[in-house]
């Protein structure tokens, strides 16, 4: 792969940082993950279009 | 998606990923995390600001450095890596504030006609959802990565 497919390839280089493991099974954005919970309750999924989901 | 990024970094899990936002107000650290919900390989996606000193997350905060677009293009980045590895995964994304759900929308909306060659995208309106059509003011927004 050369500079020119890396810079147009959508999956971004990411660095592993092991310090933010730290984060892991922390909820950081409680409030939001209340309002996905609530969605869920209230309305549900769409109808999904991938047959494996 | 050709528009410039920032770097990411992520732990092993590649759930949260930090970058730094760099501009006139200075270097600004951003997180996002992509967060498990009470359905199982549903995520929910959170992204805000962190204070480099007390390490207190604010996904209020505007910060106006200038640099929005490269910051957005760096969260759908945050997308692809995290689906690339979690590619069951659905995800869902609201707004911490109305304004802020509309920044996001007008961000998907940009970025729609190539977005959809790898994602499906939906919009949360009147309690129900629907495929994702510009112009359109959503509550919320539902992702699924392709299968090729």
């Amino acid at each position: 792969m050369n500079i020119k497919d890396l810079k147009s390839k959508k999956t971004p280089i990411v660095v592993i940082d092991n310090s933010l493991d730290f984060f892991n099974d922390k909820v950081l954005f409680p409030e939001k993950l209340e309002k996905a919970n609530t969605m869920l309750r209230k309305i549900g999924l769409p109808k999904l279009k991938n047959s494996c989901s | 998606m050709n528009i410039e990024k920032y770097p990411l970094k992520s732990g092993e899990k590649l759930e949260v990923f930090e970058f730094v936002s760099e501009g006139p107000k200075g270097r600004i650290t951003k997180i996002v995390q992509y967060a498990p919900t009470n359905y199982k390989g549903l995520y929910n996606l959170g992204f805000g600001d962190k204070n480099a000193e007390t390490g207190f997350i604010d996904d209020i905060a505007i910060s106006n450095n200038g640099d929005s677009e490269k910051v957005l293009a760096t969260v759908v980045a945050t997308l692809y890596a995290f689906t690339d590895k979690h590619k069951e995964a659905l995800i869902y994304a609201t707004g911490s504030t109305k304004s802020r759900t509309r920044l996001y929308r007008m961000g998907i909306t940009k970025y729609i006609d190539e977005a959809l060659s790898d994602f499906y995208v939906w919009g949360e309106i009147n309690d129900d959802w629907e495929e994702f059509r510009k112009d359109v003011e959503y509550l919320g927004f539902f992702v699924q990565r392709k299968t090729n």
